[in-house]
């Protein structure tokens, strides 16, 4: 009798162990490997015209420069928040919401994070409206950098918009080709 | 006064690059520039008045450097 207790203790413990041991390596093969580090014509980037689905880009990781930095995110966010308003001022752009509008002669860009909209007559909104996803070459780039960097683009050069929808491909702010996202 | 050039970053901005404009060799700057677009795709913007500038001048205080921007 007391073999049997002994036996069937052992053979609990030998499930538990299992289990536990299966959960560990579960977890390990969960945990996210980090992308390798990519030279300066590489961009990574899925984008979707359509609003409402994801628009993510990794870009450039330089060496020369701050593409890898990663010091202290809430002062990174508070200085590029400065930057954006200075922007917004520059460019004569209006925050909205939580967007922003930017008028370059007729025409009306809405831009919020990662999204862009085009109105070709701002006088007609009737006249409808394209949308495109827009993100920095620059891996890392505070959303509001991000921002900042899109109206200064699109104030000086408004014909970067058709530029930007093109999948798969990114333009210098002359409208120059940049690179080509994989 | 020092005119600087910089760039949007992970930690908001950077400077590249910080001189006196009253004598620096403007040439100098330039090409620093010139390197750093060529390797990032960014390009100068005056910041005091939001335009594209080719050429970095001496009148110029504080230029960004704007990197490329994809979308689709």
């Amino acid at each position: 009798m007391e073999r049997a207790i002994l036996t069937a203790i052992a053979l609990f413990a030998l499930v538990v162990w299992r289990f536990v041991f299966e959960g560990f390596q579960q977890r390990a093969r969960l945990r996210p490997i980090p992308p390798p580090h990519r030279e300066n014509d590489n961009l990574v980037g899925r984008c979707s015209s359509n609003l409402g689905l994801s628009c993510t880009g990794v870009g450039i990781g330089s060496g020369w420069g701050p593409g890898s930095y990663r010091i202290d995110f809430i002062q990174a966010e508070s200085r590029a928040e400065t930057y954006l308003h200075r922007v917004v001022a520059l460019t004569g752009a209006m925050q909205k919401g939580n967007g922003y509008i930017l008028d370059v002669g007729a025409t009306r860009f809405q831009l919020r994070d990662r999204y862009v909209k085009r109105m070709p007559d701002r006088s007609d909104p009737k006249a409808g409206y394209e949308e495109t996803c827009f993100y920095s070459a620059f891996q890392g780039m505070p959303k509001a950098e991000q921002i900042a960097a899109a109206l200064l683009q699109l104030r000086n050069n408004p014909a970067l918009f058709d530029k930007w929808a093109q999948k798969d491909l990114a333009f210098k702010a002359d409208g120059q080709l940049f690179g080509r996202v994989h | 006064m020092k005119a600087r050039i910089l760039t949007f970053s992970a930690i908001g901005d950077t400077t590249l690059l910080e001189y006196d404009p009253a004598t620096a060799d403007i040439d100098e700057v330039n090409r620093v520039i010139a390197e750093y677009e060529a390797k990032t795709g960014a390009q100068p913007f005056d910041m005091a008045t939001g335009e594209r500038v080719e050429k970095v001048t001496r009148e110029q205080n504080e230029v960004l450097m704007v990197h490329p921007i994809a979308g689709g």
